[in-house]
């Protein structure tokens, strides 16, 4: 096993090499490319500071000499072994440990490793909640659809799935902010950012007027998800569908009075009704743990409003809810496209598996259907899954490219579009050497997954 | 009982390609997107009939004209005649190849002409129209549909800006207008060429460069293999949303570069499904026929080998002229698409740019998109039931 990982992890140098050779030809063989006049053009400079800017920027960068040596230059300050480099830009003596230096962006004027280290973590941030979220819903739908083959749930999802899947994520993106966040619909969400100033000053958690209030949140917030999770799991199911669509209108309803006032009108009518297709659709579902998921959100949003309608004061939500609000959005944005076809594949990999001669035979032994399926079918649909996960983390982080220049999330991916649009070598560079990297580490966790899931693949 | 199995044989008999294209059209999804993307040909096809300022007959002072055909475009034209030609193509009764190759070339040839022929007027004034009917010069008039061109932008009315549908007083905007006061319908429906074209071009592209690699890949083998496989691993790692930005930034921003840059960023796909057919049939005895036969490499690769390794390519296609049309949209919408000419990311983009949410610029472009994309998913879901040996099967156990 560590033969294999020193193997593929040797394998992905002439990768990355590649990757970044790709690159910088495209932007070398640019008309007009890189230069130091185009890093100063547009700035009202004196001709002799203009002359000293350029050779000061020519000196730092080598950009007067010939393409193939700045990119052997470039190669040489991200290699950990290599010449020093000096400060005056000219090469030292060969050093071991020198040490990988990625340079400095030419716009921001700082280190790129400094400013990597700041917009990494929240991109990380935006996919490492996407990706549970995106399988666990993933797999409860196309579990239950593979359940009832071309059964309504069946049919109905697999087309509102190729839909979702449809749908590009700038719309969705633009919806969400045009409807939920803007002035001049809901002001549910923030529109931009992943904190307000504010909050960065306030306590951790919540923080309440007192003690009394505190009771009344936690009371209102328990009660309404513990019934409504109870109603999704317990209650039979005409009473859940009608139950549904009950709180269904009544919440579409006040979403209408929010707008335009409580005098009933046409549109109140209309979203009333809206909501209780949507929330009748969502208690008839078949599958209990997906009932549940949904109904614990909806339980959690009408304790907050119940706790708001009773008279419990909030003097402000804290940095951890003021966090959690602004991701709400771009976490949805981000996830559906990879959930629709995650619970695609399950459902189709369930099928095949279901079919199998090993699935008969346990039938044929008299095993009941739940046990077939979580038992001995489950397990083996799983592997497909694994597989699509090294691909699923290349399109978030392509996904979160669109999703943090809509929400203007400081993130990796709003960088990645900043440093094309100003030609910042460095950063262009360093950006795709960093989201190389990350996808080659995917494909080989994924591999690793494999091998621990599936016991027939072995790397030794 | 003979005319059954006369019957029977005869559909055996049928070509490969038109029992696919057979069991696509009892498919009601794959008609639903047909029906759209047919939808889309026609308006793509005659957007200078459905909305434009120059009026399609006019007479003035006696003189009858008409300043539509006198305005259209060496594009225009080629539209026209792309459509006109595939109409009578598929009339005839000829083998797919010489239609195709016969299409390709009258589209062709259609472009030479165009350009050589076709000179509109450089500068239009699209204001001279109404101030001479204001000023009742104009005898008798048949106006487009939608009496806006794409790029007209008002200037003559003045109050022009972003306005929702049906707000403007005097002129009927279904679709409102953006923000330099041009109306959306009209920029919409000269949009979907670009939506058109990106899709079927850059995946065009994409699949000549794919099948080449890929079939090198799967035929040689060995030292080959290897390289090209680095290779697709090389442009699967970058992000293509990225490759496409770093592409478009630095070089222009013309349709026809974006078309080869969306086709030299997403042909690993196919180059993958190319090499693992062709991994597979090399070992079939007819193409160890081939070879003894002396047939030259061309030949082998293309002629007897491809065919028979075109299902999951054309699935693939169909996904990727959605996945095509999709990053087209996506640039544009990120500010780095085309810059006067409309396209519906870019009137999407202008939901959010201004200061307020303008919803009818976020619902119909962004709905165009969707539906455009959705179409070419359903058709891909349904090809790729057609291709799968499994559900055919049995859906043609359920027609005995």
């Amino acid at each position: 096993m560590l033969l294999y990982l020193v193997r593929r992890a040797a394998l992905m140098v002439p990768t990355l090499f590649g990757i970044t050779l790709i690159v910088f030809v495209v932007m070398a063989a640019a008309p007009g490319g890189i230069s130091a006049q185009s890093l100063i053009d547009g700035t009202n400079l004196e001709p002799e500071t203009r002359q000293a800017l350029e050779d000061y920027y020519n000196r730092l960068y080598g950009l007067d000499q010939p393409a193939p040596v700045q990119y052997l230059r470039w190669l040489n300050n991200i290699s950990p072994v290599g010449f020093e480099r000096e400060a005056d830009g000219t090469l030292g003596a060969f050093s071991l440990f020198k040490g990988p230096d990625l340079g400095v962006s030419f716009r921001y004027g700082r280190p790129v490793t400094d400013l990597l280290a700041e917009r990494l973590p929240i991109t990380l941030l935006l996919n490492l909640l996407s990706i549970p979220l995106i399988y666990a819903i993933a797999i409860a739908i196309g579990v239950q659809a593979a359940r009832a083959r071309g059964g309504r749930f069946d049919v109905a999802s697999n087309v509102l799935l190729l839909g979702l899947w449809s749908v590009p994520t700038m719309l969705a993106g633009v919806l969400f902010i045009g409807f939920f966040a803007s002035e001049q619909y809901w002001r549910w969400f923030p529109t931009a950012g992943l904190v307000r100033r504010e909050a960065v000053d306030q306590t951790f958690l919540p923080w309440l007027a007192s003690g009394v209030d505190v009771l009344i949140l936690f009371a209102s917030l328990g009660m309404s998800t513990a019934l409504l999770v109870w109603a999704a799991a317990r209650a039979p199911r005409g009473a859940r569908r009608y139950g549904g669509a009950l709180i269904g209108a009544a919440l579409g309803y006040l979403m209408a009075a929010g707008l335009q006032g409580a005098a009933p009108t046409l549109f109140h009518g209309l979203l009333g009704l809206g909501g209780a297709a949507l929330a009748g659709a969502m208690a008839g579902i078949p599958s209990k743990p997906l009932r549940i998921v949904f109904a614990g959100a909806l339980g959690i949003g009408v304790g907050l409003g119940l706790a708001r309608a009773l008279g419990a004061e909030i003097v402000h939500g804290g940095y951890l809810f003021d966090r959690a609000w602004h991701l709400v959005l771009p976490v949805i944005a981000l996830s559906y496209g990879g959930l629709a076809f995650l619970a695609k594949l399950t459902r189709s990999s369930l099928l095949e598996n279901l079919a199998a001669d090993y699935a008969r035979t346990a039938r044929a032994k008299g095993v009941d259907e739940e046990t077939v399926l979580w038992r001995h079918v489950f397990r083996n649909s799983l592997l497909p899954l694994i597989t699509v996960s090294a691909t699923l983390l290349p399109s978030l982080l392509a996904g979160s490219v669109i999703v943090e220049s809509i929400f203007s999330i400081d993130g990796m991916g709003k960088l990645a579009v900043e440093a094309v649009q100003t030609r910042d070598r460095e950063l262009v560079l360093s950006v795709t050497l960093i989201s190389g990297l990350l996808t080659l580490g995917g494909y080989l966790l994924a591999d690793i997954a494999y091998a621990i899931a599936d016991p027939r693949v072995s790397y030794d | 009982m003979t005319e059954i199995t006369g019957t029977k044989q005869a559909q055996l008999a049928r070509p490969w390609l038109r029992q696919v294209l057979g069991a696509l059209a009892r498919r009601t999804g794959a008609r639903i997107g047909l029906a759209w993307i047919a939808l889309l040909v026609l308006v793509a096809t005659f957007a200078p009939f459905i909305a434009n300022t120059h009026p399609l007959y006019m007479v003035v002072d006696g003189r009858a004209s008409s300043p539509a055909l006198a305005n259209m475009g060496p594009v225009d034209w080629i539209w026209l005649a792309g459509f006109f030609l595939a109409l009578i193509l598929t009339m005839v009764p000829a083998k797919t190849w010489f239609r195709v190759t016969a299409w390709l070339a009258g589209v062709g040839g259609a472009t030479v002409l165009a350009y050589a022929l076709v000179s509109p007027p450089t500068l239009t004034v699209y204001e001279q129209y109404r101030t001479m009917e204001a000023a009742g010069k104009i005898e008798r008039i048949v106006r487009a549909p939608i009496p806006y061109s794409a790029k007209d932008y008002l200037r003559d009315y003045g109050d022009t800006g972003i306005e929702a549908p049906l707000a403007a007083s005097e002129r009927h905007h279904w679709l409102g207008t953006e923000e330099n006061g041009a109306d959306v319908a009209a920029r919409m429906i000269h949009a979907s060429r670009i939506a058109l074209g990106i899709g079927f071009i850059a995946t065009g592209i994409a699949l000549l460069i794919g099948t080449l690699i890929g079939g090198m890949m799967g035929y040689f083998s060995g030292v080959v293999d290897i390289i090209g496989m680095r290779l697709v691993e090389i442009f699967e790692a970058i992000p293509t949303l990225f490759l496409l930005l770093t592409f478009v930034a630095f070089f222009g921003r013309s349709i026809y570069m974006m078309m080869i840059i969306i086709g030299i960023t997403s042909w690993s796909g196919y180059a993958r499904y190319v090499r693992a057919e062709f991994l597979k049939l090399r070992e079939q005895d007819f193409v160890q026929a081939a070879v003894a036969c002396g047939l030259p490499l061309p030949s082998i690769l293309f002629r007897h080998m491809l065919p028979n390794g075109l299902a999951p390519l054309l699935v693939a296609a169909s996904f990727g002229v959605a996945s095509a049309i999709l990053a087209e949209a996506t640039l544009s919408f990120l500010g780095l698409g085309l810059v006067d000419d409309p396209s519906w990311g870019q009137m999407l983009n202008q939901a959010v740019q201004s200061s307020t949410f303008n919803w009818w610029l976020a619902v119909f472009p962004g709905g165009a998109i969707f539906f455009t994309v959705f179409a070419y998913n359903l058709i891909g879901e349904a090809l790729r039931d057609a291709v799968d040996p499994h559900t055919q099967r049995t859906t043609m156990g359920a027609r005995q």
